[in-house]
Parts: C-alpha cells; sequence; structure tokens
C-alpha cells in the first residue's frame, strides 16, 4: 500500500512536470494555460465530494445510521475546500486573462452561489443541538443542495453567455484539446482524485474510530 | 533563474508537504486503531472476569 502511496507522490510530480515543460500552450492563453491543469481538477472533485455527500445523506434517511450523517458532512468540508480552491485558482486564470479577479460572470456568479448554500449547510448543522434532528434536517439539506450543483454547473453556464473558455467536451460533443494537452490533463484529473479519495479514506477513517472509542467509553 | 521554474519548486514543495501530512496522518490513524484495539479487548476480558 505504501509503495502505491509512493507511486501517487512520483505520479503527480510528472503531472507537474507534464503541465510546466511537456504541454504546449493554448492559443490566446498563453502561460496561464497551465492553470487549467489545477483548476479543472479541483471543479470536478467539487462535484464529485458533493454527490457523495448527497448519497451518504440519502444513505443516513433510509438506514437512519448516525455514522452516515458524520460521512455526508466529511464529504461535504471537503466539497466546501475543493470549491474554494476552485474559485481561487478560477479568479488568478481570470485575472491573468480578463484582467480581473472577479467579473461576476456566470461561472463565477454560480460557484459563488455554491459556496453559500454548501457555507449554510454547514450554518445549520452548528444551529441544531438535538443530534437526530442535525442529521435528518442537514440530509434533507444536503439532497436539496446537491439537486441545484448540476443546475450552478452544468446548466446556467451555457444558458447565458460567458467569457469562461468552452468545456472540455464541447456542444458538439467533442474534445478539441490537443493530444499532449489531454495526456496531461487526464492524468492531472485522476492523480487529484486519488489524492482526494486518499483524504476522504482518511476522515472517514478517524470517525470510524471516534465511534468506536465512544462505544467503549460508554 | 526563470519565474516557471520557481513556480514549478513551489508546487513540488506543496504536494511534497500535503503528500508527508497525508503519510503522517495514516501512521497516527494504525496507532489509534491498534490503541484502540487494545482498549476494545482489555474491556472484553475485565467484562469475562467479572
Amino acid at each position: 500500500m505504501i509503495f502505491l502511496k509512493f507511486l501517487l507522490y512520483v505520479w503527480m510530480v510528472l503531472v507537474l512536470l507534464g503541465a510546466f515543460f511537456y504541454a504546449p500552450l493554448a492559443k490566446g492563453l498563453g502561460e496561464y494555460t497551465r492553470v487549467m491543469y489545477f483548476h479543472v481538477p479541483m471543479a470536478w472533485i467539487t462535484t464529485l465530494t458533493f454527490l457523495i455527500g448527497a448519497i451518504y445523506s440519502i444513505l443516513y434517511l433510509r438506514k437512519k445510521d448516525i455514522r452516515y450523517d458524520y460521512y455526508s458532512e466529511t464529504a461535504n468540508q471537503l466539497g466546501l475546500l475543493f470549491a474554494l480552491l476552485a474559485t481561487i485558482t478560477g479568479s488568478i486564470w481570470a485575472k491573468m486573462s480578463w484582467g480581473a479577479f472577479w467579473n461576476w460572470d456566470p461561472r463565477e456568479t454560480s460557484i459563488f452561489i455554491l459556496l453559500l448554500i454548501y457555507a449554510a449547510y454547514f450554518a445549520l448543522r452548528s444551529a441544531i443541538e438535538q443530534q437526530d434532528r442535525k442529521a435528518a434536517l442537514s440530509a434533507v439539506y444536503d439532497i436539496l443542495a446537491f439537486v441545484t450543483v448540476p443546475f450552478f454547473i452544468f446548466i446556467v453556464p451555457r444558458i447565458y453567455s460567458s467569457l469562461h473558455p468552452d468545456p472540455l467536451i464541447n456542444t458538439q460533443g467533442k474534445v478539441t484539446m490537443n493530444g499532449k494537452m489531454q495526456l496531461v490533463f487526464f492524468n492531472s484529473l485522476l492523480a487529484f482524485t486519488m489524492v482526494y479519495f486518499w483524504m476522504l479514506k482518511n476522515k472517514l477513517e478517524v470517525i470510524k474510530l471516534k465511534m468506536k472509542l465512544k462505544q467503549l467509553e460508554s | 533563474m526563470s519565474p516557471i521554474y520557481v513556480i514549478l519548486i513551489i508546487n513540488i514543495i506543496v504536494w511534497t508537504g500535503i503528500f508527508f501530512y497525508l503519510l503522517r496522518t495514516d501512521n497516527e490513524i494504525k496507532k489509534l486503531r491498534k490503541r484502540i484495539e487494545r482498549l476494545s479487548s482489555k474491556n472484553i476480558k475485565t467484562g469475562n472476569n467479572q
């Protein structure tokens, strides 16, 4: 297992080297193209982790097992972290290519609303003391919050005209990226996803141990 | 040194930091799991003696 982890380390270093020295620069974006290899994986992991959080919320409502509530909270914590990273990397990119960190572009507005929705999830959790009530209400809220994710990430930016570059798979369903760029991009996407799953696994493991310890103490 | 190298080095340093932090967390979890297992087996033993 430790070998696989060191393999992940080398893989990520290769992705970094690839992003800086192997992949060609995109027309019109110049040196700023490299931000793409970090910004898009952050946005992808945000969607993935909010989905995982919503699945755990559904599991909690079905099985009424408090473990799933903690799992869902953990996934959403990571979701908020990656959403923030996507916003920060996005605004750096925006500053370089559009001239300002924030332009209230449909994509920027969407992620801002998404951040507010998930920040409210944690406000809701901290406002309720009774554990069962907190778990049930936040599970319902989380499912409703996740319904807005595809709307804000995939639908809104396609309805309104945006400064944001076309998504990887364009409206004709084709990938128009250069082969070398694709290689680095997909490797970056996979490597970041692996790092995310490692973080999630560790956090879930800590929850399991905490619950076991509680059981032993009682 | 070209700024691109500086950015690359900073990126590698940040990734190395995250990687070793995660490895350390792994080890701490392993230690904690062993301690909890020992504690639970101890509890079972004392429960059996009573």
